[in-house]
């Protein structure tokens, strides 16, 4: 840049104030520099000077410098409402709420017409959680100034976290009328179309976005959202990594790659990707939620509840996602009274959190005319929830208080419409799945078991114990007994075997290329991913229900390890499936038709396994025989895996263990028959399902009295083995 | 060969015009298309530097697609299609040459917003230069189609340098000088960003050539003072200015034009910065006149160039002067060269005057300068009065 001669000394104040403006307006900064540096030397803190100093400074992104400016340009007594208003706004993009909001306040005090001042504010009270305010102050814009597209746009935000999609989509539609290549209301419109479950528009959306401005953070955030709430992780993590690969201290970009590296399994990165946005913006209220959320997902409850806690004492919308994961933590170590306080201080707060609905009725057992009932119901009317996936939550919460009160009408009225809603959301083809168990079977002969073609085995390769069977069919139970033994860590639900195999290529189709070689590198990679979560003990329980598809590839690559599967009545399978909305993709639960026909499936994969599979390295166990003959059914369980017994085994309820599959709050009643023959008692409801299992089944499973009350064993460990039917 | 030690050794083979050897060692771990992105921008420029630029730019295009938010890979693909001519999306990739990280900071930060190329009758304009004398000779023709297709009033904005010449072009309604106080406007645009939101094709090109003309009093002064220099009069330029990005590739020194000397042949030496003393130990047999000091400004370049009969110059500022007002200029291009240059063509839409020598391979001036040579005989033979080009 030129040198131009410095202002001269003659040159009045507000000569001099003119000229910098209309030097900043044409971008010659050190023009305008000079000459508010003229004027701060004769009278520091000059307002006007001062703001135009702090605008230059945020222009070239040193946000903290201009802040500076604008604090001092802010102290004079006649400021004016423009500049309280533009520190109000880089407050909030400092992530300093409350000194924003408060500046945001004094400039709409002070003109009460000063649009971009109920703009800023309204954007504010929005990042604060206060949307009712948010959306009384952006209304208020949208009013005085129709055509102005950034209000259009911040609006429809208000009122899609306000959860009134449609009127959202309106506001960013007409954001677009007015500005078809404004990328933020296309990115924002992306993420609404996600909670409506429109994925592949919502992808669509974002990438139009990224296609006009590379560098909107926002839209790679929610093109990644599109794909996570398809359970599509690598594309998820994907997108997050374009964004990382230009913004690598984003920490939104860190909080949401959190979820689908937790979701793989990948644990400590889940960890350490959310602990590095926790660093970057500690007083990010996400960011202490992520990381609560890896920790949990680590077994690391009192940290991970350390983090909600704090979480909860930030401002913003991290608040009720902090305190229904308080719930939802303290429920998974057995913590039911203090979990189900948490879950109604979020409903104090939040009467429309869905997450606290839902788990709350989990949690608890209803009795008729539970208010809770009719709060849950009223969300569903008019005016209520918007968000499908919401929604269908919600029908699945209340078609399970209604069964716990009796209402079974209304019980299966909700959950047919919860579970229409949901297979509406999934491509599943029955057919294929048939076709693919088949195949399966067919991939191992009986010959394929000569252990001449099994892989060579190492130190510990009889670490691993799967537990196998299909959902809802006791598998949790089997885990936790297991468990109390001093000998036996429990894993949980693992998606390792199935994503390393994934790796490989198509299943069963990639046996025909595996020899001994791949098969103990199957093995390796396996024993190595969990070695470390083993705590040094003998065994491991992977109790994946849905490692059945493997039993034979886990029989040759581990010959060593030991397969349990759990059986239970197929009926009372099926209904407790059905009866459950699962939080990962279980696609085949959602109609009743194909329930059964899966389940018949699954039936003849097992039958092909009992045929094949060594004797000595598969045991079955009647799920049925376990609750009623507790003590008998654990020592054979505890002798199979080749250890001592120890009389804990008894007492696994007390074990502090971790629980985190839809089973949460059955496997911590002691032994818990309620649940044994319940189909019987709800047939009318399942005729589909019964005429695809074939009623032969109901018939003759080996259900207990079907009126018989829910009854419980008593609390001490020897009342296990009185009959209880 | 892993990543670690190609991302050590590559660098280093690139910058010495070494492609093919980083091709070999990346390709094997690209084989699968799969692989890591900063090994793909490796192939990218690997390609680039064996001047491979279209198979370059389907790297480049797949990578800006993997990582649409890394910007310099945007830049990098906007070189190689403004290279290839596909000039509509290689101006909208242009437009990312201030967000790169060493660029952000002098972007010039306008407060009001840009002219997107529609009629805006009745708004004031303001269209300002940006950093290279060259490309501000090379973009000026746009500015009158700038006001023919706005519709607007519009105040150009050059460098002190560019000034007095802009004031003869024409084609605005005022004139401003960098760093001093522009009068109002209501939009603005950078001059290098008119072809993006103009559209401009290769098939708008050159416009009405001449656009700049030479100040008559500068021309007699020049014509007297070179009035006892016989035979051919070449002016002459071997380096660019040493700050520049890519210097090292595109200037030269004058020794290495000792094949040029020849019979009948005068050459002036208009070479401005640190290497115009050269001219003191000129290469045996080179008639050489050095004339740097006398010149004071763009004017009196331009005026040189009115009275020479040719230029021959490397890829420089004096070269767009004078294409700018039509005059014969011979360029000395590096192998791999500036994207306004295009490929494979010994002329250009930019300039009808001027003509491209390329280097045959990387860094092989030898191989050019003799073509040059043999050019310039075959010129001399024609005699006085026939018109390089």
């Amino acid at each position: 840049m030129n040198n131009t001669s410095p202002p001269q000394q003659q040159i009045s104040m507000e000569q001099a104030l003119a000229q910098a403006h209309a030097h900043w307006n044409a971008g010659q900064a050190d023009q305008a520099e000079r000459l508010c540096q003229h004027v701060l030397a004769i009278w520091p803190g000059q307002s006007d000077a001062s703001h135009l100093m702090g605008l230059m400074a945020h222009a070239y992104g040193n946000l903290p410098v201009a802040i500076d400016h604008l604090q001092r340009a802010c102290q004079a007594p006649r400021v004016p409402a423009t500049y309280l208003s533009n520190l109000a706004e880089m407050c909030r993009q400092a992530g300093r709420l409350a000194d924003a909001e408060a500046a945001g306040r004094r400039a709409i005090a002070i003109d009460h017409t000063l649009v971009a001042g109920w703009n800023n504010l309204g954007i504010i009270l929005q990042e604060a959680g206060k949307l009712d305010e948010s959306l009384t102050c952006l209304e208020q814009v949208v009013m005085l100034k129709p055509e102005y597209a950034e209000a259009q746009n911040n609006l429809g935000n208000t009122l899609k976290r306000l959860g009134r999609l449609d009127d959202a989509r309106r506001h960013y539609e007409a954001a677009l009328q007015l500005v078809p290549t404004y990328a933020e209301a296309l990115s924002n419109l992306s993420n609404l179309l996600t909670d409506l479950g429109q994925q592949d528009l919502a992808v669509r959306y974002a990438r139009q976005a990224i296609d006009i401005n590379p560098r909107l953070a926002d839209a790679y955030i929610n093109a990644a959202a599109a794909e996570q709430s398809r359970g599509n992780d690598e594309e998820t993590l994907r997108w997050i990594d374009k964004l990382l690969s230009f913004q690598p201290q984003h920490v939104g970009a860190l909080v949401v790659r959190s979820v689908p590296l937790r979701r793989l399994e990948r644990l400590e990165e889940a960890l350490d990707t959310a602990r590095r946005a926790a660093t970057f913006a500690p007083d990010n209220g996400e960011a202490l939620v992520a990381m609560g959320e890896a920790l949990q997902a680590l077994g690391r409850t009192a940290d991970a509840l350390a983090a909600y806690d704090k979480a909860t004492k930030l401002p913003g919308l991290a608040l009720e996602k902090a305190l229904v994961n308080r719930g939802i933590c303290l429920m998974e170590v057995g913590e039911r009274d203090a979990a189900r306080a948490a879950f109604e201080q979020v409903l104090a707060s939040f009467p429309r959190s869905v997450a606290a609905w839902f788990n709350l009725a989990d949690l608890v057992t209803f009795k008729a005319g539970d208010p809770a009932i009719a709060s849950m119901a009223a969300l569903l009317t008019p005016g209520g929830i918007e968000v499908p996936g919401d929604r269908i939550a919600l029908h699945f919460a209340l078609g399970k208080a209604l069964l716990d009160t009796g209402e079974t009408d209304g019980a299966f009225r909700h959950f047919a419409e919860g579970n229409r809603l949901k297979r509406a959301t999934i491509n599943y083809n029955p057919d294929d799945v048939s076709g693919w168990l088949q195949a399966i079977s067919a991939a191992f002969p009986a010959s394929a078991f000569d252990p001449s073609g099994f892989a060579e085995a190492g130190a510990d390769a009889d670490l691993p114990v799967f537990v196998v069977g299909m959902p809802r069919s006791g598998t949790t139970l089997v885990e936790q007994v297991l468990a109390t033994h001093s000998q036996v860590q429990g894993g949980g639900e693992l998606s390792t075997l199935s994503q390393l195999v994934g790796r490989l290529g198509p299943y069963p189709a990639i046996l025909e290329r595996m020899g001994p070689a791949e098969l103990a590198g199957l093995s390796e990679q396996y024993l190595s991913r969990v070695r470390p979560q083993a705590n040094g003990r003998r065994r491991f329980v992977d109790k994946m229900p849905s490692n059945f598809f493997y039993a034979g590839l886990i029989a040759r690559a581990m010959p060593q390890s030991r397969i349990i599967h759990v059986r239970r009545n197929p009926a009372d399978t099926c209904l407790s499936c059905y009866t459950k909305l699962f939080t990962r993709e279980q696609q085949f639960t959602y109609d009743l038709t194909e329930l059964g026909r899966f389940h018949g499936d699954y039936e003849q994969l097992m039958a092909h396994w009992r045929a094949v599979l060594p004797p000595d390295r598969f045991l079955e166990i009647d799920y049925e025989a376990l609750v009623s003959d507790f003590e008998p059914q654990a020592r054979r369980l505890i002798a199979f895996l080749g250890l001592e017994w120890e009389p804990a085994c008894l007492e696994f309820h007390k074990t502090r263990r971790i629980i985190r599959t839809a089973s949460v709050n059955q496997a911590r009643e002691p032994i818990f028959t309620g649940s044994v023959g319940r189909a019987r008692r709800l047939a009318p409801y399942l005729a589909p399902l019964l005429a695809a299992l074939g009623t032969q089944e109901l018939l003759t499973a080996s259900a207990p009295d079907a009126e018989a009350k829910p009854r419980r064993t008593a609390r001490k460990p020897k009342a296990a083995s009185e009959p209880v039917a | 060969m892993d990543f670690k030690e190609i991302e050590l050794k590559a660098p280093a083979l690139l910058a010495a015009g070494r492609g093919a050897e980083v091709e070999a060692m990346v390709a094997p771990l690209l084989s699968n298309g799969g692989g890591p992105a900063p090994l793909w921008a490796f192939l990218a420029q690997a390609l680039r530097v064996q001047c491979r630029i279209a198979e370059a730019a389907r790297v480049q295009e797949m990578l800006v697609d993997a990582l649409p938010g890394h910007v310099s890979t945007r830049f990098d693909l906007a070189e190689s299609l403004l290279a290839l001519g596909e000039y509509e999306r290689g101006w909208r990739e242009y437009s990312y040459r201030y967000s790169l990280n060493h660029t952000y900071r002098i972007e010039r930060k306008v407060q009001l917003p840009r002219w997107d190329g529609r009629p805006i009758p009745g708004k004031v304009l303001l269209i300002h230069d940006e950093q290279g004398y060259g490309d501000t000779f090379q973009f000026m023709r746009m500015v009158s189609w700038a006001k023919a297709r706005s519709g607007a009033q519009v105040i150009l904005e050059v460098n002190h340098e560019t000034h007095s010449l802009a004031t003869r072009m024409g084609g605005f309604d005022a004139l401003t000088l960098r760093g001093e106080l522009p009068p109002a406007f209501d939009l603005h645009c950078e001059m290098m960003s008119l072809p993006m939101v103009m559209g401009l094709k290769l098939s708008d090109l050159p416009g009405t050539i001449p656009y700049l003309s030479p100040d008559p009093a500068r021309v007699q002064h020049w014509r007297k003072r070179l009035a006892g220099v016989g035979g051919l009069k070449v002016a002459v330029v071997w380096a660019g200015r040493p700050t520049h990005f890519n210097d090292a590739n595109r200037s030269m020194t004058l020794a290495s034009l000792a094949p040029l000397a020849q019979e009948g042949v005068t050459f002036l030496s208009i070479q401005k910065g640190p290497s115009e003393g050269d001219v003191a130990k000129p290469p045996p047999g080179m008639k050489i006149i050095g004339l740097s000091s006398e010149i004071r400004d763009f004017e009196d370049t331009a005026a040189i160039l009115t009275v020479a009969d040719l230029l021959i110059s490397v890829d420089s500022s004096p070269v767009h002067l004078a294409g700018a007002l039509g005059r014969p200029a011979w360029v000395m291009l590096p192998f791999l060269p500036d994207w306004r240059w295009l490929l494979n063509r010994e002329d250009t839409p930019w300039y009808p005057s001027v003509r491209l020598f390329r280097q045959p391979a990387w860094g092989d001036w030898p191989g050019l300068v003799r073509k040059v040579a043999g050019a310039l005989a075959e010129l001399r033979a024609a005699g006085p009065g026939k018109r390089p080009a």
